[in-house]
């Protein structure tokens, strides 16, 4: 209903919508616990280094030297970590960069400190970077470590005005409105946020949120 | 000497007009272009014993151009600089989060969460950009991960 992922996406095109307007690049990535081998480090941060990239009139030449570098290896070799690092140090500090990563919890904890020290390595030489990430509550010393002294934090819960948006969309996406009457509408509208703010108390108290109240 | 025109630009199963191969009307995809005409240059490269003119590969592009409906002669450099960016772009990673973020957009519900963006973390986080101050750089936003189910069934 109100998931981070919603809240990521919505950063995203919150802050695609102002990038025209000041001359920013966005980049983001969707951590997912199915493809946690597939999103090592050097793929994860290269696929925001090439966006990026994207976002630049010109491939900065320091990016084609390296790619022309690497073709004279045989079969050819991926850009290492450090390069990938050292490559968006400069590109980001080229111009206003925002970089948006859900889901660090899901990434593989082992890739997780690379992937957190790397972005605090951006940090020192772009300062001027801003980086979003949502997760679980669990990560958070984790990321508070990693990135010494830059954190802020807000937790997310549905306010009541999401639930009721939340219901207003799915009432309408109906597929029997036939079995809605008015006052059963009205009671759902009026019962379920209520419930559902109590809940949320309840859950923050005892530390994690539940995940599947049927 | 005489070139053998025919041979060079009509080679391995190529009928005389590649637009022929498609439904009426649709233009050719840029890939098969470019593998038509690097066909067509790798031929005309290899075939060392025809001493050919400069001017006569151009006038026969040219004629290719046009039975193509394609724009003048520089089209085959841009399409080797297109392709290079995109090489390049595939090298830093084989990943593409965009499409990701295209699939999540498409399923979000219209202004849920947008009390975010006006609190006050949110809106300090975002002004700092671009700026010097290394204060906050980083915004971590905590709770439910909304993987699969979620609160109400």
């Amino acid at each position: 209903m109100l998931t981070c992922r919603d809240v990521s996406s919505l950063v995203i095109d919150e802050l695609c919508d102002q990038a025209g307007g000041r001359n920013a690049t966005v980049a983001c990535f969707y951590f997912d616990f199915t493809a946690q081998e597939e999103q090592s480090p050097t793929s994860m941060l290269g696929a925001l280094l090439k966006q990026l990239v994207c976002g630049l009139e010109e491939t900065p030449e320091e990016i084609s030297r390296a790619y022309q570098g690497q073709r004279n290896a045989i079969g050819g070799r991926g850009p290492k970590l450090s390069d990938i690092v050292k490559m968006m140090q400069t590109t980001s500090s080229k111009k206003c960069t925002f970089i948006c990563v859900d889901a660090m919890d899901e990434c593989a904890a082992g890739h997780r400190v690379k992937i957190l020290d790397s972005l605090n390595q951006i940090l020192e030489r772009s300062p001027g970077t801003r980086i979003f990430v949502t997760g679980r509550q669990h990560i958070r010393p984790e990321i508070r470590r990693c990135l010494a002294g830059r954190v802020a934090s807000v937790s997310i819960s549905p306010k009541r005005d999401d639930i009721i948006r939340y219901l207003h969309s799915r009432l309408r996406e109906d597929a029997t409105p036939d079995a809605m009457d008015s006052s059963l509408k009205a009671d759902i509208l009026k019962k379920i946020p209520e419930d559902i703010s109590e809940m949320y108390v309840r859950a923050t108290i005892l530390g994690e949120l539940p995940q599947v109240i049927h | 000497m005489e070139i053998d025109w025919t041979a060079l630009m009509y080679p391995r199963g190529f009928t005389k007009d590649p637009a022929f191969l498609l439904p009426l009307g649709t233009p050719p995809p840029v890939f098969e272009l470019l593998h038509y005409l690097s066909i067509i240059y790798d031929n005309i490269l290899n075939s060392k014993k025809q001493k050919m003119s400069h001017q006569s590969f151009s006038n026969n592009t040219n004629s290719l151009n046009t039975t193509l409906n394609l724009p003048n002669a520089t089209i085959t450099n841009s399409l080797t600089l297109t392709d290079d960016r995109n090489n390049l772009l595939r090298w830093l990673s084989p990943l593409d989060p965009k499409l990701k973020h295209h699939g999540i957009q498409a399923r979000r519900v219209e202004n849920v969460g947008e009390w975010l963006l006006q609190t006050e973390e949110f809106e300090s986080w975002d002004a700092g950009s671009g700026g010097s101050e290394s204060n906050n750089a980083v915004l971590f936003c905590y709770g439910d991960p909304g993987v699969g189910k979620t609160y109400i069934r």
